[in-house]
């Protein structure tokens, strides 16, 4: 008796899909974390009545070290009221909000500069904090 | 010729879907993480400018931070007190160029002394101004 040997069956093996997903997931992430500042080591100030910060395109961080950031970038206190105007660009008031992420420690010779810049580039300060019941 | 079926059969949990999971699992958790929103507290402050300001300090309260003392034109005020204090001179002012209270800072001032201090005279509706130094010392290191 003869067995009739059947066609090979062809297909795009798709097991590994998942994987591939997966590695171009964290590809991404890794990609995007240069751009944030979620990698700055700092400890919000505690305060009371705080309101949502709501959503902003420039984001000011001064570090544990005293460092200043831009959007996550480290730059010298002279470049940031420039820089920040360059990213508010003409922006209408109320769409003109920054965010100060600054150290609860770190001294009035370093946030004050930067207040200071801020406010130059027509910057709408908003201190991020914490909120002292959550402790 | 005969073929003898085998009655075992295989069965085994389909891992082709575990990958998928995966990935749906680390989507929910990035999404969760990256939606945390931010609390603050915005602060209005005047466009800086170089003015000669004895004639500003004459006229408007003014707030000296030092590390361990608060002085509300040049008298000592425990923290606590600071907002009942700016209160009651600004009393009877309208006008918001009437409520702008001076604030000037040490050097070694923290940020969160400085946040005690600056919320509580926006909550007793002053409006902050801050007054600079001309010139910072910087210590370079070698």
């Amino acid at each position: 008796m003869k067995m009739k040997r059947g066609k090979p069956k062809v297909d795009i093996p798709s097991v590994a899909m998942g994987d591939i997903a997966f590695n171009l997931l964290i590809f991404f992430v890794i990609l995007a974390q240069s751009q944030d500042d979620s990698h700055i080591q700092w400890t919000p100030a505690k305060a009371d009545n705080l309101k949502g910060a709501g959503y902003t395109r420039v984001t000011v961080t001064i570090d544990k070290d005293q460092k200043v950031y831009l959007n996550g970038q480290e730059l010298s206190e002279g470049q940031l009221a420039s820089r920040i105007e360059s990213h508010l660009g003409d922006a209408p008031a109320g769409q003109r909000k920054v965010m100060l992420k600054a150290h609860s420690d770190c001294t009035a010779a370093k946030f004050e500069p930067v207040i200071e810049a801020i406010s130059q580039a027509g910057g709408e300060l908003v201190h991020i904090l914490e909120d002292k019941k959550k402790q | 010729m005969k073929f003898r079926r085998s009655t075992k059969l295989l069965v085994d949990v389909p891992a082709v879907a575990s990958g998928d999971i995966a990935f749906n699992l680390i989507v929910f958790f990035l999404v969760c993480a990256s939606t945390q929103p931010d609390t603050g507290r915005s602060q209005i402050l005047p466009k800086s400018e170089q003015t000669q300001q004895q004639k500003e300090q004459d006229e408007h309260l003014t707030v000296d931070l030092k590390r361990n003392a608060v002085l509300i034109n040049g008298d000592p005020v425990k923290t606590m007190e600071i907002k009942a204090r700016v209160k009651a001179k600004l009393a009877g002012k309208s006008r918001p160029d009437d409520r702008v209270v001076i604030v000037k800072s040490a050097d070694d001032v923290p940020y969160h002394a400085w946040i005690e201090v600056t919320s509580q005279i926006e909550d007793a509706g002053g409006i902050i101004t801050l007054q600079l130094e001309e010139e910072r010392t910087v210590d370079v290191p070698q």
